[in-house]
């Protein structure tokens, strides 16, 4: 009879471990237990019950997590509005987690705001990037890393001292952008190229607008990556992004390694600046720079 | 006691059925001409039901022996194809060409050594193999899980120098393998059976599925595949989907990797984010095409980057 017993317990032992972890949407869960485990494991696309939890999560009344990053973040008594027009524009359902195009569009009405910064709730890194504009500034676009599902949140502090914040959800794939080494099987690119290159290109847009993408060569670790022989690859990441010309600063921007190895930033000024410079400073207090020091400055 | 044996027998009684379902690859080679079979890849991503069996794997039976084309994911598929072919055959299997260094087509090499097979595969693809095969294996490990990669491992060979292209006899046929080097990786090498008039072209070309182009330098590829329809063939093998008998079949990989390449040259030049194409959805003329939206996403970015900053 015991015999038996454990037979079924076995069984159903069995049929759970090989169930696999499933993506429901966790409101406000930190790095999970099943995903530390197994980071990549291949998860379900998302259903529609999981569609409307995720509806729900970006509901601020219902996230466990975005109260705790308000008063982190944004202060105490931050007066918060959940606004439509501040618009995150990504994909919803993301393949590669390690390196995730989205783009911030900026309303007219806030682009002379006071300060922008990006929010992934459940990644072991939540904060992507913290911004503070010298110029009036339309959209800023960057790659980021994402540990599992989530709500990505851009806060917008307004001249009238309000922050602005839109939402959007993402589904990943395959969890494990902050914790598994960027060296996806299919493209393969895993090679660490010279820390701090900079590469600094501007386009035209409509009406005297401009568009600046920087690229900075840099691994941006997490911290939360084990290499090859089973150690930790300890956090190294890019602190500061200096971004002016020759009519002085555009923007300064902290940044943490929820930003992905190499970052491409994208900033779309109302007005073209005038030969845009870099200064980028990294975790170990190297200073890399987009032009020729001068050291009487 | 007793009953502590049986939880123990029951554990390794499930334990090993699990493994044994988990690992077996359920191939079988289907007969293209007389004495040339192929086994199909699964035409998906890597994924844990398919262990990582994506690509085509092929064998060719002269009268003295055999040549096996690409090695498939791992050293337990390798065992099985170098059995199944046992089963065809007793000649031995002389020659392996490996068409290119993608884990797919090259992870399964090791098996082939072991078995005294002769590894014929392009200098920089060996080179890219040996030099990124661990990282990628692990990779592959955490995606589909370590019991479909045991045993498999990056091992370090010669190529003794081999200038191609080569002829190969294999008695009473005769099989050349040509290099494309730079096309849709550094070093494709493609496989022609003059006796059947059947050519093996690796990921040179795709049926049905969208074509893959992290490594590619898409002017010489396209150049390539022109190459490829002026030749004189009747049945085409690709690296991935089905057989191919009609030429035109190869403008559908053709057509992919220009539209994708005049994307994202569009798009460097006006510093475009590919958040932004993405916005607009997959371009509809790509629809068609298997596992088009994972690899419009995958590799849209990185052909923008190298063509912005590269
Ligand atoms: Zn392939």
């Amino acid at each position: 009879m015991f015999k038996v017993f454990l037979f079924i317990m076995l069984i159903l032992y069995s049929k759970f471990a090989y169930s696999g972890p499933f993506s429901d949407f966790k409101a406000g869960a930190g790095l999970s237990e099943e995903l530390s485990s197994s980071p990549t494991e291949r998860r379900n696309k998302p259903n529609s019950e999981s569609i409307v939890q995720s509806r729900d999560a970006l509901d601020s009344q219902n996230s466990e997590m975005w109260n705790d990053l308000q008063n982190e973040l944004l202060g105490k008594n931050a007066k918060v509005f959940f606004v439509a027009d501040v618009k995150i524009i990504m994909q919803d359902y993301i393949e590669e987690a390690h390196k995730v195009p989205l783009i911030v569009a900026i309303p007219k009405r806030l682009h002379n705001f006071n300060k922008l910064i990006l929010l992934i709730e459940n990644n072991p890194i939540q904060q992507v990037i913290s911004l503070k504009p010298y110029r009036s500034i339309e959209a800023i676009g960057m790659n980021v890393r994402l540990e599992d599902d989530s709500p990505i949140r851009v806060a917008i502090l307004d001249k009238d001292g309000n922050w602005n914040i839109g939402s959007k959800m993402v589904f990943v794939a395959s969890a494990g952008g902050c914790s598994t080494p960027a060296c996806d099987p299919a493209i393969e690119v895993c090679e660490p190229g010279i820390v701090g290159k900079i590469a600094v290109k501007e386009y035209e847009r409509e009406a005297g607008a401009q568009r600046i993408k920087l690229k900075i060569t840099h691994p941006m670790e997490t911290g939360f990556v084990v290499d090859t022989d089973g150690e930790i690859i300890p956090e190294y990441f890019i602190k500061n992004i200096h971004v002016d010309d020759i009519d002085g600063p555009i923007a300064d921007i902290t940044t943490f390694a929820a930003l992905s190895s190499d970052p491409v930033l994208l900033l779309d000024l109302s007005e073209k600046g005038q030969s845009v410079r870099v200064h980028v400073m990294d975790s170990h207090g190297l200073e890399f720079f987009s032009y020729k020091k001068d050291i009487s400055m | 006691m007793q009953y502590f044996k049986n939880i123990i027998f029951i554990f390794i009684f499930l334990n090993s059925f699990q493994a044994l379902s988990k690992n077996n690859f359920n191939i079988h080679p289907i007969e293209v001409s007389k004495n040339i079979y192929v086994f199909m890849g699964d035409n998906n991503d890597v994924n844990p039901k398919n262990g990582g069996a994506i690509s085509n794997t092929a064998f060719i039976i002269g009268t003295k022996s055999i040549l096996v084309i690409d090695a498939g994911p791992s050293y337990l598929y390798g065992s099985k194809v170098i059995e199944i072919i046992k089963s065809y055959s007793s000649l031995p299997i002389r020659y392996l060409v490996v068409t290119h260094h993608h884990p797919d087509h090259s992870f399964g090499l090791s098996r082939f050594i072991e078995n005294g097979t002769k590894i014929i595969m392009a200098q920089s693809e060996i080179n890219r193999y040996v030099k990124y095969g661990n990282r990628l294996l692990k990779q592959l490990k955490n995606l589909i899980g370590e019991d479909w990669f045991i045993d498999t491992k990056i091992v370090a060979f010669e190529n003794e120098n081999i200038k191609f292209p080569i002829n190969v006899n294999l008695g009473g046929r005769e099989i050349i393998i040509e290099l494309y080097d730079q096309g849709h990786s550094e070093g494709d090498l493609i496989v022609k059976d003059l006796l059947s008039k059947t050519i093996f072209v690796g990921d040179l070309v795709f049926n049905e599925r969208a074509p893959t182009i992290p490594h590619a330098n898409i002017n010489n590829w396209n150049k390539y595949i022109s190459t490829i329809m002026d030749s004189n063939w009747d049945y085409l093998v690709p690296g991935h989907g089905k057989l191919i008998k009609e030429k035109e079949e190869l403008l559908l990989t053709k057509y992919w990797i220009n539209y994708i390449d005049k994307i994202a040259k569009k798009a460097a030049k006006n510093g475009m984010s590919p958040a932004e194409i993405f916005n607009k959805g997959i371009p509809e003329p790509l629809l068609k095409y298997k596992l088009a939206k994972e690899t419009w996403i995958r590799d849209l970015p990185l052909l923008i980057n190298k063509y912005e900053f590269e």
